[in-house]
């Protein structure tokens, strides 16, 4: 018998060749992976944009599956797949590969979970208002992965939006802000089916379409739609993360959560449960009146997106509306406030269960899916109008244009009337700045002491932004028992002066 | 970015947040204690004229951090919750605006 050393080389060429053929083998298998992954990215695309039906089978029977499918080694994933006219969402993932990848941050989180996650994708939410509020929020919950996103305006984008509203840009200046939203989102991911109602929220409309989604959130900025959408939660049976900013302040309140049937006490409190009375229309300013910060109303519409999310993954145990949940702890509400001036900056209150004698959400309740759809409920005459204000006989008045036309001596005396940060931004040469206090009699005194009224033989003017605030003063020096010389007002304060007299008036 | 101080002894704190800073230039005020709950919104119209109706009479109010109904506490036999020495109170106008 031939010894063994002969023997060795005929071993290592045959150890070589073996060693190919597996590194051969290795590449065809991480080919064959790769175009797994692409197969079931396709599929996924294609489920996505075909609008598919998301599985029926319980969100707890896919969990199963999926913990099954983990149990298993993933090297015998090869075998298993079959990748082949694959067009039912039966995948052996329940997630795609860039899936996994894109919200694998948030869900190796116990609180979200690939349980969470799948609720999120099942998940359909509309976004009412795409300002301030709306973009942040739109921006996370698109982020996150929520299966549907509704937008919902009908403005345009302005360059004075552009601060705050994040999901704008200055190219997209005068196209509506759902489109603009949508350009942004569908960058940033484009797994979201978005929904474009590019219009402002109407009652007639509101019910169809607030069935069509799981969570509301309101991102308005007007009293009227925060009760129209509360009162269309409350009838269609979806809970409402509202949130609303002003200057440096900002409220957040979950409502309708648990958005039980109206009359159990059981349900989450709905917006009139904690506001029945709308505020005055005088107390009430938007934001190009009374001002915002940007990070202020960022922060609003980012916790905005966090509710959403907490209540989107929450594991629900819902309890059969029996006699058993009516006797369940009715649950309370908690407003969240931001005050970014403040110490503390960031304060909850509780606030209360549902209102037995609610218009919308109780037994006693008035407002109904009919009274809705029919437009009957006038949620303007309910909140309120302001007329523009018009107090003074035309004779007290004069235009920006004359008023320019006016010798520029010291017979004439012009009142600013805006507070002294617009003073400060721009104001007219020689003017005085006495603002208006809201009450005649106190801004009497401060005009007095400020030495305006001092010669009274003197015409004066008195101006405002737009020409409300300074018929009001004008108005209060003519009541003055010793009045005696002329007073009038500049007709549309410094918004007819830039657009009559100086077009390089800061417009702000 | 002070806190707010203590109220000084025998008095609560009354917190404005939004509209109600507005309308009073204030963050706060000292007011006497005791003083029943039912009462507040006219002490501080009488405070601050023409309060009540342009922004108190929509506000939502908290005592202590819980909100509390003042038809509720009116239509209760006993005259409703009384606002005690050190108690912190909030008046709360709604924000609308976003």
């Amino acid at each position: 018998m031939p010894s063994t050393e002969p023997d060795v080389e005929p071993l290592d060429g045959r150890l070589t060749r073996l060693r190919q053929q597996v590194e051969t083998a290795e590449a065809s298998l991480r080919r064959l992976k790769l175009q797994v992954q692409e197969t079931e990215n396709q599929v996924e695309v294609k489920r996505q944009t075909q609008q598919a039906q998301i599985s029926n089978a319980s969100l707890s029977e896919q969990t199963k599956r999926a913990s099954d499918s983990l149990r298993k080694s993933p090297r015998d994933e090869i075998t298993l797949v079959n990748t082949a006219g694959c067009d039912s969402p039966s995948p052996r993932w329940p997630l795609t590969a860039a899936e996994y990848q894109r919200y694998g941050r948030q869900m190796i989180m116990p609180e979200v979970g690939l349980e969470g996650q799948l609720r999120l994708r099942k998940a359909k939410v509309l976004i009412v208002g795409v300002g301030g509020l709306g973009c942040p929020a739109a921006v996370y919950l698109a982020g996150a992965g929520v299966g549907t996103l509704g937008l919902m305006d009908g403005d345009t984008v302005e360059l004075s939006n552009l601060h705050r509203q994040v999901a704008h840009a200055t190219t997209r200046v005068g196209m509506s802000k759902v489109e603009s939203a949508f350009q942004y989102l569908q960058s940033l991911n484009a797994e979201v089916s978005y929904v474009r109602h590019d219009f402002h929220l109407s009652p007639e409309q509101a019910i169809s379409i607030f069935e069509q989604y799981d969570l509301v959130l309101d991102c308005t900025d007007h009293p009227t739609s925060r009760y129209l959408i509360s009162d269309a939660c409350v009838l269609t049976g979806k809970s409402l993360v509202s949130a609303s900013a002003l200057k440096t302040e900002g409220q957040l309140i979950v409502l309708n959560e648990p958005p039980l049937r109206p009359g159990n006490l059981s349900g989450g409190p709905c917006y009139r449960c904690i506001f029945p009375k709308p505020p005055s229309a005088e107390s009430v300013l938007s934001c190009g009146e009374g001002g915002i910060l940007g990070p202020v109303v960022g922060v609003m519409g980012v916790l905005q997106a966090l509710e959403a999310i907490k209540i989107l993954t929450k594991q629900r145990h819902e309890p059969a509306e029996t006699s058993a949940s009516v006797e369940a702890q009715p649950v309370k509400a908690s407003l969240l406030m931001f005050s970014a001036y403040s110490n503390p900056q960031f304060r909850t209150v509780r606030l209360r269960s549902r209102r037995a004698d609610c218009a919308a959400c109780s037994t006693h309740r008035t407002i109904s899916a009919d009274s809705l759809s029919s437009g009957s409920l006038d949620y303007v005459a309910f909140c309120g109008r302001t007329a523009p204000v018009n107090v003074l006989p035309s004779e007290s008045r004069i235009s920006a244009r004359e008023f320019s036309q006016l010798a520029q001596d010291s017979s004439n005396v012009l009142i600013d009337v805006r507070d002294k940060t617009q003073y400060a931004i721009c104001a007219l040469p020689g003017s005085t700045n006495v603002p208006w206090t809201g009450n005649a009699d106190s801004w009497l005194a401060k005009a007095q002491q400020s030495g305006a009224l001092d010669h009274a033989q003197n015409q004066k003017y008195i101006v405002c932004r737009f020409g409300n605030d300074s018929q009001l003063a004008a108005k209060a020096i003519l009541e003055r028992p010793e009045q005696t010389s002329d007073v009038k007002d500049v007709t549309n304060g410094f918004q007819a002066w830039r657009e009559e007299v100086d077009s390089s008036w800061p417009d702000y | 970015m002070a806190s707010t101080p203590k109220p000084p002894p025998g008095h609560f704190t009354v917190l404005y947040f939004a509209a109600a800073t507005s309308h009073t230039e204030r963050q706060h005020d000292f007011l006497q204690a005791p003083m029943p709950v039912t009462q507040l919104w006219n002490a501080l119209d009488k405070k601050y004229p023409g309060f009540k109706v342009k922004v108190l009479e929509s506000a939502a109010l908290t005592v202590n951090l819980e909100y509390v109904d003042l038809d509720e506490e009116a239509a209760r036999g006993d005259g409703g919750m009384v606002i005690r020495a050190g108690d912190e109170v909030g008046v709360i106008p709604p924000v609308s605006s976003g």
